[in-house]
């Protein structure tokens, strides 16, 4: 594989921003599958990787945006609404839900256009 | 294997769990005006106990984290005393002329099946999401 073709910073950023796209999918669809179990705790992507990712898109160094992996964490800034010690809420998933749809739609289009233009350089012809 | 659907056997398994109890409910309504049950008994309400049992996520972030998974962990009979009515004209009155019905309040079943139906629909909509989502994951780079 001609590793330096993908080493573009912005390629791998875009590429990690999808990883923690699928990510948040997986827990925001745990949290809606127990929405009525009692005593559950939300989870979210880990509060971290954004800052980690900033930084790492700000140094520009390719191996470092590379390493990261997002995780998933209990969302400890949720409010339980309920006397079940839930922290759901049904509104607010979905709402997420949808932003997260529409993330994924603009991440797939970045990766996708950023391949688009390696394949314009590679071959010369614009489609 | 490859999973392109990954993260959505909790959501499955809700599914799963809300129709058992959208099943039992219905149940429960269907049979409000039984009085002679198949045990001779006046017919009691059913309630379903969920129960959330950890999975391993195997999904896209593989990062082994454990999620609850939610089923159904059995079928429980209300224990509620039946109700009882005065109608002497009924077979199944005893020598007082009272009748032993079911204690279901309608009311209350109602409100379940909408709760249930609610929760089904927002599963479902994972469902939908996570599909259109694959779909565009499997587009990257066509144009």
């Amino acid at each position: 594989m001609i590793d330096g073709l993908f080493n573009n910073p912005s390629y791998l950023a875009a590429k990690k921003t999808l990883d923690a796209v699928a990510v948040r999918q997986e827990a925001i669809a745990n949290n809606i599958a127990n929405l009525e179990t009692p005593g559950y705790k939300r989870v979210d992507l880990s509060p971290n990787f954004r800052a980690e990712l900033d930084r790492a898109v700000s140094s520009g160094d390719a191996q470092q945006i590379d390493s990261l992996k997002p995780s998933l964490s209990v969302d400890t800034n949720a409010v339980a609404m309920s006397q079940d010690g839930n922290t759901v809420n049904l509104e607010n998933e979905m709402m997420q839900l949808n932003q997260n749809t529409l993330a994924h739609t603009l991440e797939t289009q970045m990766v996708s256009s950023l391949l688009m233009r390696l394949k314009m350089a590679i071959t010369g012809k614009s489609s | 294997m490859i999973q392109p659907l990954s993260g959505i056997q909790n959501t499955v398994a809700a599914l799963d769990a809300e129709r058992t109890r959208l099943d039992v409910i219905s149940e429960n309504i269907a049979n409000a005006n039984t009085t002679h049950g198949v045990d001779g008994k006046p017919y009691q309400r059913k309630v379903v106990v969920f129960e959330s049992a950890m999975q391993q996520a195997m999904g896209a972030g593989g990062n082994g984290s454990m999620t609850p998974q939610l089923h159904v962990a059995r079928i429980d009979t209300d224990k509620r005393a039946p109700l009882e009515i005065y109608a002497p004209g009924n077979p199944d009155a005893d020598a007082r002329g009272m009748v032993a019905t079911p204690n279901i309040n309608i009311h209350e079943e109602m409100a379940d099946l909408i709760a249930a139906s609610r929760a089904f629909e927002a599963n479902l909509a994972v469902v939908k999401n996570e599909k259109s989502m694959a779909m565009q994951t499997l587009s990257i780079g066509k144009h």
